[in-house]
């Protein structure tokens, strides 16, 4: 099959921004990325039980609503979660150290600020992270 | 008759002498009515200067009165001006021990003038840094000043004052010694309440940090969106077009840049900045910066020559700002140096082993009278801001708010036209305090 070259992998993308959801989802999908967007937490954690099949998130700190970014994380690295092994690269312009560290402390895998990285990196990261033999994956 | 004739002559003899006596008599008594005289004029000149001294007694006594009571009033007056001036006054001895206190400071401290004059200033008012940590009897500025010095600690360097009530506020003061006969007798103290200076300074910090926040939102847009356009992703574009798309990402790359470092110096100011130290290579990070500008310096043609001491042992420190200072003193020379020039950089350690960073130059040079205030927030001196439009006036600010965080110093030594030696010396062992607690 076609497919069986670069594996399709599906991203989740959480991101308010609309014109940075669909730059964003376009880098993807060129690169071979299935995307599914969302714009708040509670629609990305409905998308993680609907879809099933998410392999990778794209996570921003800032979102619609009151939850942010960390609500999304705690959630899905909680203790009773199904969705802990799900890699998350939060994108985000919020810089501050504090939440980079309670990002990562929370199980974060890569924190990247938006304005500092292209797209292209980005998502090679992503592909790259995802690549990886299972037992290298921290 | 005989005895009559003996006898009349005798009575003449006599008479003669008689006469002697009455005139000498007579003179006699003439001398005495002019001492007579002579007494009573004494006597009379006497009762003249005797009202003369008593009109001047008076006199005096009028104006000794009159002196005390203007002195009593210039008294009152000076002591009236020092108590009711706005900003807490506090003068010491030379122990440093509370000779006078104002009326400002008995407010804004809760203590009355009673219950400290004669103790000791330190003793009674703590002082903390920015930190909440007590500053001790022999960092305190008062101790310093009796030595000698005259310090200044204002809104860049504010500290807290302990009132008796054990509350807090954050204070600016001058210190200055009393100098009486070429000796130091005391000190005086004026300082005042900066809380709403503080919490106007914060405001203006946290809205930099929002705004730049805000700001790279759109900025990632432009970003992303141009970088889409010039990788063909969404279709190709003519050589021209790139050329102009490659202008907008460029200028977006530099708006990003600029962002960053108000956000850096909003971090500084705020206090947020995080410092994450660890063993660091300086000769690795050095190479690493040089490499990254290799390009500019090529494209000056500069004479650029490095020289890294061997030994070099690592210093523990953030190597992510410490990049951020090489960079910064290196991107300078380079950029105010003109095409052809030298530039050199070099890590060695000096004799009480700190690392000494230095970046020579010879190029524009920073005008003399504008050396103070070339670490000033956004200061750009004269002679480059017609030379180049790139520069923000932040980049050695930054540079010497991290090196001085690390414990050590940076500084330059520039003539006009001839070049610029900056110097960072970082000590390799920190002592526990290194800075001046105020």
């Amino acid at each position: 099959m076609l497919r069986n070259l670069p594996k399709t992998y599906t991203v989740l993308v959480i991101e308010d921004e609309r014109p940075l959801v669909q730059v964003i989802q376009a880098k993807l999908e060129k690169s071979g990325f299935e995307v599914v967007t969302a714009r708040t937490v509670d629609q990305g954690l409905h998308y993680m039980e609907d879809v099933g099949s998410i392999d990778v998130v794209w996570l921003d700190h800032y979102l619609l609503g009151e939850k942010t970014g960390l609500d999304f994380v705690a959630k899905l690295k909680g203790p009773d979660s199904k969705w802990k092994d799900i890699p998350i690269f939060v994108v985000s312009n919020t810089a501050s150290s504090t939440n980079m560290q309670s990002y990562l402390r929370l199980g974060v895998n890569v924190y990247s600020v938006k304005a500092e990285h292209r797209l292209d990196e980005i998502t090679a990261d992503i592909r790259k992270f995802l690549d990886k033999p299972k037992e290298d994956k921290k | 008759m005989k005895l009559n004739k003996k006898t009349k002559k005798q009575f003449v003899i006599t008479a003669q002498k008689l006469a002697v006596i009455a005139r000498e008599k007579e003179s006699i008594r003439r001398k005495l009515a002019i001492t007579a005289k002579e007494k009573e004029a004494t006597r009379l000149k006497l009762v003249v200067t005797a009202r003369e001294l008593k009109r001047l007694h008076n006199t005096l006594e009028k104006k000794v009165l009159q002196r005390t009571k203007d002195l009593e009033q210039i008294r009152s007056k000076s002591e009236a001006i020092l108590a009711s001036i706005g900003d807490g006054l506090v003068v010491v001895d030379k122990e440093g021990k509370i000779s006078y206190i104002n009326k400002s400071f008995e407010e804004m401290l809760g203590w009355k003038s009673a219950e400290i004059i004669g103790k000791s200033m330190v003793q009674v008012v703590p002082r903390e840094d920015v930190n909440g940590v007590g500053v001790s009897f022999k960092e305190r500025i008062l101790t310093q000043v009796l030595a000698g010095q005259k310090f200044v600690a204002d809104l860049t360097n504010p500290f807290y004052y302990i009132r008796k009530d054990k509350s807090r506020f954050p204070a600016s003061s001058i210190v200055a010694p009393v100098i009486l006969n070429k000796k130091i007798v005391g000190a005086v103290e004026v300082f005042r309440d900066i809380t709403k200076e503080k919490e106007i300074d914060k405001a203006k910090t946290e809205f930099v940090s929002l705004a730049s926040h805000q700001l790279r939102t759109p900025l990632s847009t432009v970003n992303w969106y141009s970088e889409m356009l010039l990788t063909g992703d969404v279709g190709e574009v003519t050589p021209d077009q790139k050329k102009y798309l490659q202008e907008i990402y460029n200028g977006n790359r530099r708006m990003v840049d600029l962002v960053n470092t108000l956000l850096d110096v909003s971090r500084i100011e705020l206090g947020t900045f995080v410092v994450e130290s660890k063993p660091t290579d300086m000769v690795k990070l050095a190479q690493n910066v040089i490499a990254e500008q290799k390009q500019q310096i090529e494209e000056k043609n500069l004479n650029f020559s490095v020289s890294f001491e061997n030994n070099i042992p690592s210093v523990k420190i953030d190597p992510k700002l410490f990049r951020m200072v090489i960079q910064n003193l290196l991107s300078n020379s380079i950029k105010y140096t003109p095409i052809g020039g030298a530039v050199s950089i070099s890590l060695s350690l000096d004799n009480e082993k700190n690392l000494i960073l230095k970046v020579t130059d010879n190029g524009y040079g920073i005008p003399k009278n504008q050396q103070s205030r070339i670490f000033t927030k956004l200061f750009r001196a004269d002679n480059v801001i017609g030379k180049d439009t790139e520069g923000t006036g932040l980049g050695l600010y930054i540079a010497k708010s991290i090196v001085e965080q690390a414990g050590g110093k940076l500084w330059f030594e520039s003539v006009e036209n001839k070049g610029t030696i900056f110097y960072a010396t970082l000590p390799l062992r920190r002592s526990k305090k290194q800075q001046i607690v105020l």
